[in-house]
């Protein structure tokens, strides 16, 4: 540990003198929490053509239905088939209804009655969220249609759902806990890396070299500093997330704080890893590229892991980010305790263990 | 505490051994075959072109570079194999200023006496020490971006000389510097050299060569010679038998008795000192004749016998060298 104290004083006067990247390093999480965290995943109003070719109380009837759901908002009108189709390859609407001459006869005389959808396939959320609220309107005017008819009251097979712990299903409970994680990866790994690799490219760490400074020393030194910055930025960014987007923690915060240390460590890790073999900043960025793409892509923060294929699965559970994600979301959603956690936990404490040892022993590696 | 304050040394007289040293980064070979015995207190001086391996060395004796073949040790350590012992006694103050430029002069010492397990009430009296030593004591507040070269210089050497090494090495430690500047760290030097710190100095400049105790001369990554400047003087290859170095002096321009001397087939060497020029003549050519060959336009040519220079003996094994490597390039071609 020799030098550990001296190295971490040093890194303090450094940050200090620095004031300019001490503020990119504090506000740039801020910011992009700021701008992230007012996505809404719930698609509404989707804008919608309507080729309506009967024009009856009948058609107007449905028309208002669907616009009742707030899925989708009647942007144009148009009067024909084909204008339908080019509004929706222009890109100008998403869905595209037309309603049959004979739709009015159909209902009053209670056969089929049916309309089309077009829907562009181009965005895939979108289309399976209109698909849902179509099929889910036609369901439910035909279900009253054939109670009136046949006298049945109650619906043979009636579910009652109940969405725990985010009931208004409002996109910042479910972002938040997940863009941490993401916000977080950035700034520590990079941060860490040049840390390191400044020292190589100045000609300081050669200097540092033919010191008996020690390889733990060293790194422990470099890591408690940049860990106390990460952790402020966890701090402000969780602030934020429970003030301005409102965001409930429903478990135990100091849990929350003690666990995202831990991912903390992994993530400085990582970024002294790269900067044991990138020999300029440019090399420690591109290098760090190969583990913040995937932590953002596999992590589950976007796609759910059960969607990715097996072997990419098994890769997701290598990286840091799938871990904290499951956490956060489990302490801050659902008030999910240590017990509830205990496999996440420990495979996050394994990869931090594994990556500190990784780099101090690539360090130790590049001295003679 | 006395000026230096070297540690109590170990058994042995050499400061620096070097045995059979070689080197390669890939395919390009930066030193072949290099072999040096530097007696402890003593400046070595390491001269050689650019690129002849002079930093090399000095990475390997700082346990910087694993070398690929030979063995070295520092104050009677292995530099392989007893690299982290080699750190605790050795200071380097490299080509490039290396300590940090964001921290005070006294922020940079104090950092790296504590990275050599300095600490309290020690701390304070060899920094002072080191302060009082250098002369930087004016600037303690002061930034290191926002020192002057010959200061940050003084200011690498303090940071090295923190924990009393045995063995000093500085790598052309006086390029860019003013010759003021030049003239003090060299007295620093002599003062660590009598109190029995070996130093290894590389340099370019030839009156640092003279200053120094034993001097190496590298060139193409082979050491060409080893040795006292006044042994390097009297190598008979420097001055060949038959042949006597002599200084024509002339009012007026030294070029135009440089232009003459070069079309006389006798002069193996030519030189210009100032408004002399300085030849290399067979000693049967006496002064009058080479006196009445220069003379031109009745101008009167003084001639003088001298004694080679440390600058005539680097640029004669160079040429040799060179010339040797040609002839060999011409058999390999023959064979």
């Amino acid at each position: 540990m020799r030098g550990f104290l001296a190295v971490i004083k040093k890194e303090a006067i450094h940050m200090r003198r620095d004031r300019g990247a001490l503020r990119l390093a504090l506000g740039i999480p801020l910011f992009q929490l700021m701008l992230f965290g007012s996505i809404d995943t719930n698609i509404k109003h989707v804008p919608t053509a309507v080729y309506d070719q009967c024009r009856c109380p009948e058609s107007r009837a449905l028309l208002d239905e669907l616009v009742a759901t707030r899925t989708f908002e009647i942007k144009r009108v148009v009067s024909s088939h084909q204008a339908l189709r080019d509004a929706i390859i222009a890109g100008d609407v998403k869905v595209g209804l037309e309603i049959p001459p004979d739709y009015a006869r159909h209902r009053l005389a209670g056969t089929a009655a049916t309309f089309l959808a077009l829907i562009d396939g181009s965005d895939n959320t979108v289309a399976s969220q209109s698909l849902a609220a179509i099929n889910g309107l036609a369901l439910t005017t035909s279900l009253l249609e054939l109670q009136a008819r046949t006298g049945i009251q109650a619906p043979p097979v009636a579910p009652r759902p109940q969405v725990l712990f985010n009931p208004d299903t409002r996109s910042a409970n479910l972002l938040i806990p997940g863009l941490i994680a993401i916000l977080l990866t950035f700034s520590g790994t990079l941060l860490t890396a040049y840390a390191i690799v400044r020292e190589r490219e100045r000609g300081t760490l050669e200097q540092l070299m033919v010191t008996p400074v020690s390889a733990v020393g060293l790194i422990m030194g470099k890591l408690v500093p940049y860990l106390v910055l990460a952790f402020c930025q966890l701090v402000l960014v969780v602030f934020l997330m429970t003030t301005v987007f409102r965001v409930p923690i429903n478990g135990s915060m100091l849990l929350l704080a003690v666990l995202s240390l831990i991912y903390l460590t992994s993530l400085l890790s990582i970024g002294l890893m790269i900067s044991t073999r990138a020999k300029t900043q440019i090399e420690a960025t591109q290098a760090a590229q190969a583990i913040l793409l995937p932590s953002i892509m596999l992590s589950g923060y976007i796609f759910p892991l059960s969607s990715l294929p097996v072997p990419l699965r098994m890769l997701s559970y290598l990286l840091p980010a799938t871990h904290f994600i499951a956490i956060s979301r489990g302490i801050i959603i659902r008030g999910a305790g240590i017990g509830d956690l205990v496999s996440e936990v420990l495979a996050l404490a394994i990869i931090s263990t594994v990556l500190l040892t990784a780099s101090v022993v690539l360090f130790r590696r590049s001295r003679l | 505490m006395n000026a230096s304050g070297a540690q109590p040394t170990p058994a042995g007289d050499l400061g620096i051994e070097v045995l059979g040293v070689s080197h390669s980064y890939g395919n390009v070979r930066a030193l072949r075959d290099v072999s040096l015995h530097i007696p402890r207190g003593t400046i070595f001086g390491l001269l050689g072109p650019n690129g002849s391996g002079k930093s090399t060395l000095i990475k390997i004796l700082c346990g910087l570079l694993r070398p690929s073949g030979g063995t070295a040790t520092v104050d009677g350590l292995d530099v392989t194999h007893q690299a982290p012992l080699v750190r605790r006694c050795i200071g380097y103050v490299p080509q490039r200023f290396s300590l940090y430029e964001d921290l005070t002069v006294l922020e940079n010492l104090n950092f790296f006496a504590s990275v050599y397990g300095l600490s309290g009430a020690t701390l304070t009296q060899r920094r002072e020490w080191v302060i009082e030593l250098t002369g930087i004591g004016p600037y303690r507040e002061r930034l290191a971006s926002q020192l002057s070269g010959g200061w940050k210089q003084r200011l690498s050497l303090g940071a090295a000389l923190m924990h009393q090494p045995r063995v000093v090495f500085l790598d052309e430690p006086t390029a860019g510097i003013d010759p003021v500047a030049r003239r003090e760290l060299w007295n620093l030097l002599f003062d660590l050299s009598a109190n029995g710190v070996t130093l290894l100095v590389s340099t370019h400049y030839m009156d640092e060569a003279e200053r120094c105790g034993r001097l190496g001369y590298l060139y193409l990554s082979r050491l060409l010679v080893e040795g006292e400047p006044e042994d390097l003087l009297a190598l008979p290859q420097i001055t060949p038998p038959g042949c006597r170095r002599v200084e024509a002096a002339i009012e007026g321009s030294a070029a135009l008795v440089m232009r003459k001397a070069r079309t006389l087939s006798y002069v193996q060497e030519s030189t210009i000192f100032g408004n002399n020029v300085h030849l290399l003549i067979p000693v049967s050519v006496s002064d009058e004749q080479i006196s009445h060959d220069l003379a031109e336009d009745g101008l009167t040519v003084s001639i003088r016998p001298i004694a080679p220079s440390l600058e005539d003996v680097f640029v004669r094994l160079t040429a040799l060298q060179a010339d040797a490597a040609h002839d060999a390039g011409n058999a390999e071609a023959a064979s």
